[in-house]
């Protein structure tokens, strides 16, 4: 008979009809929440619900950062080889791990190359990938340096230099945290042919061979092999003779060898120069010309 | 058994309505009780985690000060509103509750992306959580709702949510 009453209008009902107070409260009652109660409760609790998914995400995300920030970058060591096309080719590659629990995503890495004057050498870019939890990812690298003598980067041959590397990362890591890296490095380049000359000594006793010397280090990473080809030119861009050394320096090793060679009859080499050309099993890159005092 | 002439605590109020208001003392020590999880979430995990990270010589994406300001603000206005849920203050504390934690979050956003050197100075990290705080944001958003709404039925009918609330 209460039935629809709240539990005041009961009392107030049980009351005046002579019924105990706690006999009133003992009648069940069926009487809802008013609605607009029950829409404000259950938005409080919906708030509640999604603070501690937040917090359970948070915590997650923290613990799984930490744990991907422990598993350094693994990285290979970066070769420099000769490829087709007179280029350079420094290649290598670095592997990334993923020990949390969240994707990292959209990972690209952009680098700028340029010498120690600020000249752009080369870029190179990796990614766009994904690595997913419990997962580790390789980026393979390859940079391609032109190394003819008009080029920006023909002095990555002859001559030790400083080069800065900018390198630009972009990546998303647990769905909503973008993050982005800049690193500014100084790397020591190694020149495999350093301090490369070549010397054209006079002919002895009015002979028809002259010496030709040929020096230089090699500070790069890699062996020099194959052959290096020279031609002696006159002035008039006549060529007066060629010749041919033929190489096997080991990292760190010394060039110096000489050889004579058969100038052409009426060849005068006096402001003349030398061209040369290194073969080895990436092609043939030319090697800056030298005069002839 | 209790010493002779010992005081008892007081006595809930009980209303001819068929609730039961704790009393004043009790709901102080309820807030109080309140307090610690979202003190240890407010304030002392961030300050924890922020000096942590200043000793490690990392520039703070917010200040220690910041963050003990806006927590203490938010553990006043949290303590206030749950101590006083039984009047018709407790929808507007409601609502200014969650402005303030909407403006906290605000004020954080202005502050992504987190941008760092890495001790050394070769490294520049900028880290965003623009879209975790523009999510987080729905919490606040949700309890000015629900303050609105008991702010309009404490208006239009005083105590009619007493007895859910605080049930005989």
């Amino acid at each position: 008979m209460f039935s629809g009453f709240d539990r005041f209008s009961r009392v107030r009902h049980a009351f005046s009809q002579g019924v105990s107070r706690v006999a009133a409260l003992l009648v069940p009652t069926h009487r809802p929440p008013p609605a607009i109660y029950r829409a404000a409760r259950a938005l409080r609790r919906l708030g509640t619900v999604v603070v501690v998914i937040l917090v359970l995400f948070a915590a997650t995300v923290a613990y799984s950062a930490v744990e991907v920030a422990h598993s350094s970058v693994q990285s290979r060591a970066l070769t420099a080889s000769f490829a087709p096309n007179a280029t350079l080719e420094i290649s290598g590659s670095f592997a990334v791990s993923n020990p949390g629990l969240y994707p990292i995503q959209g990972v690209t890495l952009t680098a700028r190359i340029t010498n120690g004057a600020g000249v752009l050498l080369g870029t190179v870019g990796v990614g766009p990938k994904d690595i997913d939890p419990s997962a580790t990812v390789d980026f393979p690298i390859a940079v391609f340096f032109p190394v003819t003598s008009a080029g920006p980067a023909g002095s990555l041959l002859t001559v030790d230099q400083y080069l800065d590397v900018t390198a630009w990362g972009n990546l998303t890591y647990a769905f909503l945290f973008p993050l982005s890296v800049t690193l500014n490095e100084t790397r020591a380049w190694g020149a495999p042919f350093e301090g490369f000359h070549v010397g054209v000594g006079t002919p002895a006793g009015g002979g028809t061979t002259v010496p030709v010397t040929m020096t230089f280090a090699n500070h790069a990473s890699s062996y020099d092999s194959g052959t290096v080809t020279f031609t002696l030119e006159s002035p008039s861009y006549v060529d007066c003779g060629s010749g041919m050394f033929q190489l096997d320096v080991p990292p760190g090793g010394f060039f110096d060898q000489t050889q004579n060679v058969a100038i052409a009859t009426g060849c005068n080499l006096t402001g003349g120069s030398v061209l040369s050309a290194y073969s080895g099993s990436g092609g043939t890159t030319p090697l800056p010309p030298e005069a002839i005092p | 058994m209790s010493a002779p002439g010992a005081k008892s605590p007081a006595p809930p109020s009980t209303e001819a309505g068929g609730y039961q208001i704790p009393s004043l003392g009790y709901r102080i020590l309820i807030a109080a009780l309140g307090l610690i999880p979202s003190f240890f979430l407010l304030i002392g995990l961030p300050v924890a985690v922020l000096t942590f990270v200043s000793s490690h010589g990392v520039a703070l994406p917010i200040s220690v000060d910041a963050v003990i300001v806006w927590g203490f603000v938010l553990l006043a206005l949290g303590a206030a509103r749950s101590i006083l849920k039984p009047t018709a203050a407790y929808g507007p504390l409601s609502i200014a509750t969650s402005l303030v934690t909407l403006l906290y979050l605000a004020y954080a956003l202005s502050l992504s992306p987190y941008r760092l050197t890495i001790p050394g100075g070769s490294a520049t990290v900028a880290a965003g959580y623009a879209g975790f705080l523009e999510i987080a944001m729905i919490v606040p958003a949700l309890g000015r709702l629900a303050g609105v709404l008991t702010t309009v039925e404490d208006a239009r009918a005083p105590k009619e949510r007493l007895p859910f609330d605080y049930p005989a």
